[in-house]
């Protein structure tokens, strides 16, 4: 205890000392700075230049734009990820897992031998085991199985590579999302959005470098914090836009205010920000400094690549987009034209995957199906727009849910359901990745005969961040950010790289 | 206190230096002053400096041997030679001032004794430095058959090169086992450590086993320690090698299986045992597919990066390890083909540049073939046709040229036979009509059409 009181004492010496040359600085060339305009803080070129005339400490460039870009430390295979997560976890049995010999003991009480000592979300006592409630068929070249819920998926089947013995300790929609998208199932720690911004940053100076979607009328349980910044400057948590009216709230500039009446407002607020700044040297003043500047071009530039009714009526097609609407076809080819402009991160969250039986929507049979039907398009269309316009090749598309499902039928309070449902299950399900750095049409993993855990291949969710930090240039092991007297990890003290799926 | 005994336990590798001086330069003089006798007075006072140093440096000493925590057992040689130093000084002292009262000492020759004081300082200075530095500090910058000849233990880690040529002829134990052994094993279980009674740098000692008995059943890796130890979980006390120690790569230890389950052959090649490709492919040279050429170039200087930064350029390196640089004008859509001297002073470094959305014409081609590492290039957007496109051909590197969205006309795509590394073209949105891909020069070269569609199915408008 009084080891960690210690480094956290040098932890607040070691921040004030950084503050402190700072100003130094600042009260070195304090006229400097308040004669600087707005537009060159932002390049970054006055401030970087005269510290060297003064022989001072330099602000790095990051300083005055945090997402001002780093090269990673090895050559990366992409620039850019688009995370699509099907939140309430999408059934593997029904869509990528086949498992015809499951259908052999449909109806069959479960063996007692795989539910002792293990906790599920709602079944109770033996549930019955349950077969394959879709049709399922080799496709493409790689033969790899689609089944009939998803049948525009088969025409890129040969461009995803399937991890089919995923595995997470959580069993919970939110700590599992958590989990899955920070590498932790509490609360604190950076999503892999804020990560890769973090130590990328992003390219176009008019976008956010991560940005969320949301569709399927919810938002995951698990809260914004699964695109939160963490322990990480709040910089770099993901910006949430709306598919549907505005796409940020409050980006229109209000009745009777001229663009022009707006810049000298934040020209006004930065200079007292500045002043600020000059007097108390605290870095997130800069970082707000440049917020408002960054909003200010967003303005322009947000809804204008957020507009998809300027694209070509057979690319909506492609998608199936629904202008207007909320929709995942729509995010989808948001996402392309937001990758096409530079920014680093997507993620899309598609709610309504939680098939437990229990209401018509969440059926296995049904609902389902109506989902696979919202997204097997747009996913398709996705691909292959993104490979005929030479994006795919560096980006890194990853698809998956929280969890799996189980192979038994849920039982709720031990009782038949109303409709078909599989339980939360996390000890086997399917995800898939594309793109560039990723082997094309290969499956790795392998399930038991009825899918119930991994045989062959298993992978963690660390396993999946080390994969995706290394495409992005990382070795996720030395990626590491210093917080509260130790070295964070996106990986933890885990994961290793899934070899078998990098081409 | 305490705070006393470290702050000035801290000066003793300043102070030190002081009494060193005082006696090397004593020696010198006593040396130089043989025959001439010109220093007789000087001297003494020298040797007496020395040894009131000295005695600071070995208080001082002490107290950073109490204050910083050493244990006595690392310091007792440089604290005891220390103390000599500091008493053979002041003897050196009162010999040279002819005190009588240590007749002893007249009859000892100068010459002798000042040898050595020599030989005693060196000794102890050398203690020192090995408790501050390490011991093998000298010796570590040295090449390991010198490291070797002077008794220091060296590792050196035999690499394993097969490739797509050689892999069949390699011999199985010479080219491959005994590297994967010497790598990960040797270092404990060798000549010079030999933990367990186990050694394995040679066929005798690796048949021979440890003090379990044999480590090897024929033909049999599941029974053999030799592989077993190394999968068992790694927290697991048998486990080899240590937990903490470097691990074999799970492609060697399936060799180790493999090697062990044809009875472990000590002679014979890959090929002539009949192993199979696969085991090895993980030692062959990797290809080298990264977006810049596999060679070695000078970085540009960061006023230059700076400069054209602060005129609206993208520019980033592509990885901390590499001087080649990514440009982009995705911040500069107002980029006309006269503003590509702002990127002269960086030709040589660009590998990937994206020019796409930009305001260029066909003149650009000219300039782009003076970018002599290019290898991806982005020009879609643009109002470029494709008119001397061919100029590009004479680039070395360029792998793949995105012309999505231009005004690529279907004539200059003839050209594109005669790049030399080029691998894709993206054709997307042109005015060169065709869809999915075509393939040129036997393959070498993809077309990218694009126009990709999604026919309509009767299960889309289905709600169930």
């Amino acid at each position: 205890m009084e080891d960690l009181i210690k480094r956290l004492i040098q932890e607040k010496i070691a921040r004030e000392a950084e503050a402190k040359t700072r100003r130094h600085f600042i009260k070195s060339c304090a006229q400097g700075m308040g004669g600087l305009a707005l537009s060159s803080i932002f390049m970054g070129c006055d401030p970087l230049e005269k510290p060297k005339a003064k022989n001072t400490i330099a602000f790095s460039e990051r300083d005055l734009n945090p997402l001002a870009t780093l090269a990673p430390p090895f050559a990366p295979k992409v620039k850019s990820v688009i995370y699509l997560h099907m939140a309430g976890a999408p059934s593997q049995l029904e869509m990528f897992d086949y498992k015809p010999e499951l259908q052999k003991y449909h109806g069959q009480d479960c063996p007692q031998s795989l539910l002792e000592g293990r906790k599920f979300a709602f079944i109770k006592g033996t549930p019955k085991l349950m077969g394959p409630q879709a049709e399922f068929k080799q496709e493409g070249e790689s033969g790899n199985w689609v089944s009939n819920f998803m049948p525009h998926f088969k025409k890129v089947v040969d461009e995803v590579a399937f991890l089919k013995a995923v595995h997470t300790d959580q069993f919970n929609h939110g700590p599992a999302q958590l989990f899955m998208h920070t590498g932790s199932a509490r609360l604190g720690r950076p999503s892999i959005g804020a990560w890769a911004t973090y130590g990328l940053g992003s390219p176009n100076q008019n976008l956010p470098g991560f940005v969320v979607l949301t569709s399927g009328g919810n938002t995951p349980d698990a809260g914004k914090s699964v695109w939160g910044s963490g322990f990480l400057p709040s910089v770099y948590q993901g910006v949430q836009c709306r598919s549907k009216g505005d796409p940020v709230l409050y980006i229109e500039d209000p009745d009777g205010m001229t663009r022009d009446l707006k810049k000298s407002t934040i020209d006004a607020i930065n200079k007292i920000n500045k002043e600020e700044y000059a007097k108390y040297a605290d870095p997130e003043i800069l970082a707000r400094i440049n917020q408002y500047e960054m909003a200010y071009r967003m303005q322009i530039a947000v809804p204008e690549v957020m507009n998809i009714n300027n694209e070509p009526e057979n690319v909506q097609q492609m998608y199936g987009v629904e202008p207007g609407k909320e929709s995942f076809a729509n995010n989808c080819l948001l996402a392309r034209k937001l990758v096409e402009d530079g920014v680093r991160f997507v993620q899309l969250f598609d709610w309504g995957w939680d098939t437990h039986g229990n209401i018509r929507e969440g059926s296995i049979d049904l609902g389902l199906r109506n989902k696979c039907g919202e997204i097997d398009r747009p996913i398709a269309a996705l691909i292959l727009d993104l490979k005929q316009r030479g994006l795919l090749d560096e980006t890194l598309i990853v698809w998956g849910g929280e969890f799996g499902r189980t192979p038994m039928q849920e039982n709720r309070g031990n009782k038949k359901m109303a409709y078909k449902g599989r339980d939360h299950h996390g000890d086997a399900f399917t995800m898939w990745m594309a793109g560039g750095g990723i082997k094309k049409g290969v499956s790795h993993g392998k399930t038991d005969d009825i899918g119930f855990s991994g045989i062959e291949g298993r992978v963690s969710v660390h396993d999946i961040h080390a994969t995706i930090l290394h495409l992005l240039g990382f070795d996720h092991e030395q990626f590491t950010y210093e917080f509260q007297g130790r070295h964070f990890r996106l990986t933890d003290v885990e994961g290793e790289l899934i070899k078998e799926i990098l081409a | 206190m305490d705070v006393l005994k470290q702050v000035l336990g801290r000066l003793h590798p300043l102070i030190v230096h002081l009494p060193i001086g005082f006696i090397i330069l004593g020696l010198l003089l006593l040396w130089y002053d043989r025959k001439r006798k010109e220093y007789t007075k000087v001297i003494p006072l020298v040797y007496l400096w020395g040894g009131i140093s000295a005695a600071l440096a070995c208080i001082t000493g002490y107290l950073q041997y109490l204050g910083e925590g050493y244990a006595f057992d690392t310091v007792k040689w440089h604290l005891w030679s220390g103390i000599a130093t500091a008493l053979f000084s002041f003897l050196m002292y009162a010999k040279l001032k002819g005190i009588q009262q240590i007749d002893f000492l007249n009859k000892v020759p100068t010459l002798v004794l000042s040898v050595l004081f020599f030989l005693l300082i060196s000794f102890t200075g050398h203690q020192g430095g090995n408790i501050t530095h390490g011991e093998d500090y000298l010796v570590e910058p040295l090449p390991n058959h010198i490291k070797s000849a002077l008794g220091f233990e060296t590792f050196e880690e035999k690499a394993i090169v097969l490739n797509e040529e050689n892999w069949e002829d390699a011999p199985i134990y010479d080219d491959v086992i005994k590297p994967i052994l010497n790598n990960n094993c040797v270092s404990c279980h060798g000549q010079k450590k030999t933990k367990g009674e186990l050694q394995l740098h040679n066929p005798e000692v690796i048949l021979k086993g440890g003090e379990n008995g044999e480590i090897i059943v024929v033909n049999d890796p599941e029974n053999s320690e030799l592989y077993t130890r190394l999968v068992l979980p790694k927290d697991d006390e048998d486990h080899m090698p240590p937990k903490e120690k470097r691990q074999p790569t799970p492609e060697e230890t399936e060799l180790i299986k493999a090697w062990l389950s044809i009875g472990n052959p000590f002679e014979g090649t890959i090929g002539e045992l009949g192993m199979e490709k696969e085991l090895f492919l993980s030692f062959f040279p990797k290809k080298h597919d990264a977006d810049h050429p596999d060679i070695q170039i000078s970085a540009a200087a960061q006023d230059t990066i700076m400069n054209i930064k602060n005129k609206g350029f993208h520019v980033e390196h592509i990885s901390k390890a590499s001087h080649f640089l990514e440009v982009s004008c995705i911040n500069k859509p107002s980029f006309v083909d006269s503003d590509f001297e702002i990127l002269m002073p960086i030709t040589e470094q660009i590998a990937i540049l994206d020019l796409g959305g930009t305001q260029i014409t066909d003149a650009i081609f000219e300039k782009l073939a003076t970018l002599p590492n290019l290898t991806i290039l982005k020009l879609d957007a643009t109002a470029i046709t494709g008119k001397n496109i061919e100029l590009l051909t004479s680039l070395e590197h360029l792998k793949s040229i995105n012309l999505t969205g231009s005004n690529l006309e279907e004539i200059y795509l003839q050209s594109f036979t005669e790049f030399k590394k080029l691998e894709i073209a993206y054709v997307f949105g042109t005015k060169v009509e065709g869809e999915g891909v075509r393939t040129l020069k036997d393959g070498q070269i993809t077309i990218d059409y694009g126009n990709y569609e999604l026919p309509p199915l009767p299960s889309d408008s289905i709600i169930y």
